[in-house]
């Protein structure tokens, strides 16, 4: 019963709000980032597929330096850098920032990927109909791609959702952040705080893995 | 109607077409036969586009198509192609299919084009398969649905590329009837077969290609009987004699 005291202790409804607050962020900066990488990510995808001269040549850059560096300096840069060249961002936006950045790149491969996929006599059969390149895309290519990426996108959502524990490192005030300042005050809450904090991680990225799922069976 | 003048095609250094000049005439079936590797595929898709000449001319209806100011789609709507791996939509019924290109290209109503598109698959023999999606469809059913679509837009010219080879050979005869009936309609055609009791029957012209030039050109009786061209004749007794 000594083990199960904390857990009585900490579970008040004052520290249930603070938790959801948190979570409330974490929800909030998730959703708004998976919203705008998603249509960067997906255009700068479909641009790279596209083979425009220069253009796609220049996102490569930008996105392959991207993939490869850690999604924390990313957030450190955009928190601690950019006010040095005048790009000052409150907390929110700095993260929504970073992983926007980040996930946009991440994103982007995986759509082009999914667009390499279809093969090449798709858009042949699109062009010689006398559909021009862009309603190929729209009609053709894109939607049959987009049934394809849905299982590795919405791991990529997951993944970002559980990336915006990150910026705890500059204080967004999300969900893992307030739990540390209520199991600050006593170390016996450490255990529980972090049980409640995972479970709920853990209950919106397993019901997205359950909505990717049900989109796979469907197409099948 | 589609006429090659002194056409070349190279890729890097290989060169696939040689100096072909070839005229097709309106209502014409012509067959294009040919070893493997001839360029008898790549000659069919330059008519529409879909590879760039390198040196010569290649005009239909006067319209030269490698011209940076022809509008291509506006060429290819005039152009119908059916290709050996049919290349339906898998995520669009058949009558989707179908009413694409009529309703984004040719900016039909939906009514009007899939009007149009219950005749054509009424024509290919297939109207009962109109809801259904390319994946529960046979190949030989696949391959009608693919004339159907290049039927919509209503084209004066149709191009085969090898439309029964990837077939399973008790298919090959409902897709060679569907071309026959066009054939005889005055449908202007231009077929890239192994078919040859097709091209015998059909063709008002049988082209002979190897290593990317037109070796023999001659009316089928002509040409199955006596060809002029040795290879033609090693070519003819591989095919037929198999």
């Amino acid at each position: 019963m000594d083990f199960l005291a904390p857990f009585i202790e900490v579970y008040t409804p004052e520290h249930f709000k603070f938790l959801l607050e948190g979570f409330g962020v974490t929800l909030k900066v998730a959703a708004i980032s998976i919203v705008l990488s998603f249509i960067i990510g997906g255009l700068i995808g479909t641009l790279r597929y596209a083979r425009i001269p220069v253009v796609s040549q220049l996102l490569a850059v930008i996105v392959e330096t991207i993939r490869n560096l850690p999604l924390l300096l990313i957030i450190f840069f955009t928190y601690f850098a950019l006010p040095e060249i005048g790009i000052e961002m409150e907390i929110t936006t700095a993260a929504i920032a970073a992983l926007t950045v980040f996930e946009s790149a991440m994103l982007s491969e995986i759509i082009r990927s999914g667009l390499n996929s279809i093969e090449k006599g798709q858009i042949e059969a699109g062009r010689a109909s006398g559909l021009n390149y862009i309603q190929t895309l729209r009609y053709i290519i894109l939607p049959q791609a987009l049934r394809r990426m849905v299982p590795p996108i919405v791991s990529q959502f997951i993944s970002l959702l559980k990336d915006t524990s990150l910026a705890v490192v500059i204080a967004l005030p999300d969900l893992l952040h307030n739990g540390q300042i209520i199991y600050a005050q006593k170390g016996s809450y450490v255990i529980p705080v972090f049980v409640i904090v995972a479970l709920m991680y853990f209950i919106v990225n397993y019901a997205l893995s359950l909505v990717a799922r049900r989109l796979e069976l469907k197409q099948s | 109607m589609i006429v090659f003048n002194q056409v070349n095609k190279f890729y890097g250094d290989f060169q696939v077409l040689k100096d072909i000049n070839l005229t097709i005439k309106q209502g014409e079936v012509v067959v294009v036969i040919g070893p493997s590797g001839s360029g008898k595929s790549t000659l069919l898709r330059c008519i529409n586009h879909l590879e760039t000449i390198s040196d010569g001319t290649l005009t239909v209806n006067g319209i030269s198509v490698g011209d940076k100011k022809t509008d291509i789609n506006k060429l290819r709507r005039n152009i119908g192609m059916v290709f050996q791996h049919f290349y339906l939509y898998p995520h669009k019924t058949v009558l989707e299919n179908i009413t694409l290109a009529p309703m984004k290209a040719l900016g039909q109503s939906e009514k009007e084009a899939k009007e149009t598109a219950r005749l054509y698959l009424d024509k290919v023999g297939i109207l009962d398969k109109a809801e259904s999606y390319p994946s529960q469809l046979s190949g030989g059913q696949q391959q009608r649905v693919a004339i159907a679509r290049g039927l919509a837009m209503k084209p004066e010219i149709m191009l085969f590329d090898e439309p029964t080879s990837a077939l399973d050979p008790e298919m090959i005869g409902e897709v060679l009837d569907v071309m026959k009936t066009l054939a005889r309609e005055g449908m202007t055609m231009v077929v890239v077969t192994h078919e040859m009791g097709f091209a015998r029957e059909v063709a008002d012209r049988i082209v002979f290609m190897d290593a990317g030039k037109i070796l023999e050109e001659a009316v089928p009786a002509e040409f199955y009987e006596n060809p002029r061209e040795e290879r033609a004749r090693l070519f003819l007794s591989r095919i037929l004699n198999h």
